[in-house]
């Protein structure tokens, strides 16, 4: 089966607990552009969501940092103050991606035990279709340098598509993440939303293979690490021409939502 | 070279486990709630990783090599804990 769904969407967890500090108003249209890929993937009818995000030093420590991986096992949970999620996981989806990966030269990592991060379920809490589909957490190392390139995560992506267009299932791809926001740093209250508007202009154009191009010091200057995750999606649907469903920057966030046609 | 996210210096490892446990592990955090000179030993954190801690001065504890991120979510997950009633629930 062909790819059903490519959308990408953010993750701040300030979208599900909000502090005083944040813009009811804006959060509030941000939970309804996630309500539009919520129909987006009902209509899609996706037997699996494969979710490619950025661990925020959760499911992986400093133990091991791997580049890429796969959660390759049944069910995975995570936690969030009050909010503790278990959902199921496409056991052979998962592991036709890690073999075929590995048989195309990425050399995966994967796991069957470790807890998931925000930036898996926040997305999901918000746009996860009834009855609900297991999901595939693919993982792109976002936050602890050295991370991999633009290049490699767009040819990640590639070849996921290929491996993807061989598979039965009705597969909706998220890549979770972005756009501008500097967590922990002297710029988290300035966002670089012109930059976030140029990618989006771009995007839009239909020029997403550009993004291959960029540098990872770019992608850190930007406050946009986390983009690697929709590069990898750009890598599997090309040069489609994105939709922009919400742009919303907060004070700290460039809050965006964007999906491809497949 | 990154201006926001770098490498982690290992001799900070110890800063940034403890900045891990806070952000990830309920059961830390509440011996951290409850003796936190306790938990920084546990930690093994040094006198002036410690200070620092305690301040909770995000460009100290950077400076020691902590990573920004770790700071953030650290700080935020002990705000949730100490005032949940000033967050909306989704």
């Amino acid at each position: 089966m062909p790819v059903v769904a490519a959308v990408a969407c953010p993750h701040t967890p300030q979208l599900l607990i909000r502090p005083e500090t944040e813009d009811r108003e804006l959060v509030l249209r941000v939970h309804a552009a996630y309500a539009k890929v919520k129909r987006l993937l009902t209509e899609a009818r996706a037997d699996v969501i494969c979710v490619i995000g950025g661990d925020h030093v959760e499911g992986f420590f400093l133990n091991a940092v791997p580049s890429f991986a796969v959660f390759a096992g049944t069910s995975v949970s995570g936690t969030f103050g009050r909010y503790a999620y278990t959902l199921p996981v496409h056991e052979s989806l998962a592991r036709a991606i890690l073999e075929q990966g590995i048989e195309r030269e990425f050399d995966l990592t994967y796991s069957q035990d470790l807890k998931l991060d925000y930036a898996f379920y926040v997305p999901l809490h918000f746009t996860m279709p009834q009855p609900r589909v297991p999901i595939v957490p693919l993982y792109v190392n976002v936050y602890l340098p050295p991370q991999p390139t633009p290049r490699r995560c767009y040819a990640w992506g590639r070849a996921l598509r290929e491996i993807l267009d061989a598979r039965p299932e009705r597969v909706a791809l998220m890549a979770s993440g972005g756009m501008s926001h500097y967590p922990g740093t002297d710029r988290y209250a300035s966002p670089d939303f012109d930059w976030d508007r140029q990618m989006l202009a771009t995007l839009t154009a239909g020029r997403g293979a550009e993004t291959a191009r960029l540098t990872g010091e770019e992608l850190d200057k930007a406050g946009n690490v986390e983009l690697r995750t929709w590069i990898t999606l750009l890598g599997a649907v090309g040069d489609a021409r994105a939709e922009v469903l919400c742009y919303e920057p907060s004070w700290h966030h460039g809050n965006a939502m964007v999906v491809w046609p497949v | 070279m990154n201006e926001h996210y770098f490498f982690p210096p290992a001799k900070a490892y110890p800063l940034n486990r403890c900045l891990f446990l806070l952000k990830s592990d309920p059961a830390f955090v509440a011996r951290y709630a409850a003796d936190r000179e306790a938990a920084m030993e546990e930690a093994g954190l040094d006198a002036e990783t410690r200070e620092a801690l305690r301040a909770f001065e995000r460009d100290r504890l950077i400076a020691l090599g902590a990573h920004p991120y770790l700071v953030f979510m650290a700080g935020l997950r002990l705000r949730m804990e100490s005032q949940p009633a000033s967050f909306e629930y989704f």
